[in-house]
Parts: C-alpha cells; structure tokens; sequence
C-alpha cells in the first residue's frame, strides 16, 4: 500500500522529527537541496542518491547522510561559473 | 534513528527546528508514528515518478500562491513537468532563493529529472509534478487538506515513486 | 505560532502574544525586524500623500463598504508587503 517516497533533507533536526519514510541529508544550505547553479552533476547527483534510497532503505524513518559539503559545492559551482563565463565571452 | 546530535557540525543550520518553534509555538510538525514502507513494486526504470515541492514554484500567470496570508496557503499548483524553466517563477517568502533565481533546479529540478527520464534511469515523468508553499500555522489542516488533495492527485495519476522535497 | 496558539491568544485577549506574533511574520522570524518593517510600511504609505495628489475615494468607499471584513484584513497584509516592496528594502527571501 502506498507510493513509495523519498525526501532530500538541508535540516536533519527538522526531518527527524517529521519522520518521512526515507530521507537523504545534505548539509547544504535551505532553498538549495540540489545544490549550486548550474551543477548539473551535484543536481543530478542528489537525485541518484534519493532513487538509490528508494531501493536500498529498509526502515521508515531512515535517514541517510550523503558525504557531501557546502563549502565544496560552492567551489565546484565557482568553477563552474568560471568556465561558463569564459566559454561564453 | 540517530539522534540529530550525532552531527551537529554538518547541518548549516543546526537546533533549526528548536529555533522555529520557539518562535512560532506549535508550527513545528513531530510525528510519533512512523508511516510503513511503501516497497518499490518495479526497477525504477519503469516507474512513473512524480516531484512534489513546497518551493512555491508555479507556472507563469497561474494564480501566485499567497505568501501575505498569515495562515498560510493551502492550495497547490500543477507544473507540468515538460515546462521550460523559462516558464516558471517562485512565489514564497519563507526561503533564500538567490540560487534558484539563477539557477532553478537547485531547488526544482526539473532539467535533471528530465534528463533522468531521456537517459531511461526512470521509466517517465508524470505529466505534472505538484508544488506548494512551506509557510503554514496550521500543519494539521494542511494534513487534512493539501497534503490529502496532493496525495489523492498522485493516486489518480498512477505514479509510481514521489520524490518529496521541502525548501 | 500555530493557529491554536493564536486563536488561544485571541481568546484571552493576550495582545502581547499577537503583536509579537505579526511582528514575527513580518520580520520572517525576527521580532524587531517586524517591528520596524511595519513602520516602513507606515512611512510608505504617506510620503505620497504629502503632496495632496488626486486619489480614487470612490474606489477606496466602495471598497471599505462593499467588500467583506475578511478580505479587508487580507488585503491589509497584502497592502503592507506591496509598500515595503515599493520602500526598495526587501527583507524577506523570496519575491512577493
């Protein structure tokens, strides 16, 4: 019974106490669960991660830490930006 | 469950939840009882996956979700999910949208799931994914009615996986 | 605060607890934030007005005698976001 669901959490406290079936946390900042602009692969990084917590997630409630960083996710985006910047000028 | 202690140097944010309700008493959901498992019943390549958001993303021109209401907004809007990002905007108060703004699918990531679909790392897209505001004073009511109205739309939909972001 | 909370407040007449609480939701979770953007809306609203310009009293008659009280109160919310909005100081994370 029931669609399966998954949830990308930027607050494990606040996702603790909701209690969504399964969650994946990223200590990233709020309003930016999937990461940076124009990171496709962290965006899309974060979506594999949750279909993968959709297959492998036993327990309701489970909360999965994902090893990943902000700071590390802004650098990569600066990066990025840096290169779109100079392949467009 | 571990404890949020066990990493408090990880979340940018930490006591978030202590922090909010303290300041609006009540507002904060607990729940005590966990929900069952729903079991994935086919390989993801064959679902039909939707996205919810409580991101306040919108179609452009569909009427723009209510952030002055104290209360809250308890209505929904369709997105459907082959609109070009062109198409849509944010209305919310509640949330830095500064990234968003540049870049919508890093909160609405509705290029990469398409991506996903095209690559056949999921069978399909529902037609529309579903999108609300997070601000609310009355988390009950909002169990009662949006979060039931969104859940009865999915059922009738047939969708196979909810992927259910908060901002 | 939610709406038990508040309609409690209402109830006891505990105008401390709902002052506080508009405050909270107009200044996004910060009490003096509120505080002084509530007066921003204030110094909005009449610096217009200080050159007496043509206004529709009709409109605003009709409105106040035709509309219901609830959506008044509404569109006071609304009315205070459009004039911080049009202060140029935006506080809040979103766009209205």
């Amino acid at each position: 019974m029931g669609i399966p669901s998954v949830s990308p959490s930027v607050a494990r406290d606040v996702t603790e106490h909701a209690k969504p079936p399964r969650a994946v946390f990223l200590p990233f900042m709020m309003g930016h669960h999937f990461g940076v602009p124009f990171h496709k692969q962290l965006q899309r990084r974060v979506l594999m991660e949750m279909l993968a917590e959709l297959e492998s997630a036993t327990e309701s409630g489970s909360i999965r830490d994902l090893d990943l960083s902000w700071a590390q996710a802004r650098r990569e985006g600066k990066e990025i930006e840096a290169r779109l910047a100079s392949a467009g000028g | 469950m571990a404890p949020s202690d066990s990493s408090p140097s990880k979340q940018l944010r930490p006591g978030l939840w202590q922090v909010v309700n303290d300041r609006y008493p009540g507002s904060m959901i607990t729940k005590e009882d966990l929900v069952p498992l729903a079991a994935l019943k086919k390989p993801l390549s064959e679902c039909r996956v939707a996205f919810l958001s409580t991101s306040g993303v919108q179609p452009k021109g569909s009427l723009r979700f209510d952030t002055a209401h104290p209360v809250g907004d308890f209505t929904f809007r369709r997105v459907p999910s082959e609109s070009p990002v062109e198409d849509l905007e944010i209305h919310q108060l509640k949330y830095p949208t500064f990234g968003a703004e540049r870049d919508l699918n890093v909160i609405f990531p509705i290029e990469r799931l398409r991506e996903l679909r095209d690559e056949g790392v999921i069978g399909a897209l529902n037609k529309s994914f579903y999108t609300f505001i997070g601000y609310n004073m009355d988390p009950e009511r909002v169990e009662r009615t949006l979060a039931r109205d969104v859940a009865e739309a999915l059922v009738e939909d047939q969708v196979d996986i909810a992927l259910a972001a908060p901002a | 605060m939610s709406l038990p909370y508040l309609k409690k407040a209402v109830a006891e007449d505990d105008r401390e607890t709902l002052i506080r609480y508009v405050r909270l939701h107009l200044g996004d979770g910060d009490d003096a934030a509120g505080s002084k953007e509530i007066d921003k809306a204030w110094v909005e609203a009449l610096k217009p007005l200080l050159e007496l310009p043509e206004t529709d009293r009709g409109f605003i008659e009709s409105t106040l005698a035709e509309r219901d009280h609830a959506t008044l109160c509404h569109l006071f919310f609304y009315l205070h976001l459009y004039l911080v909005r049009h202060s140029g100081e935006w506080i809040h994370d979103g766009p209205f």
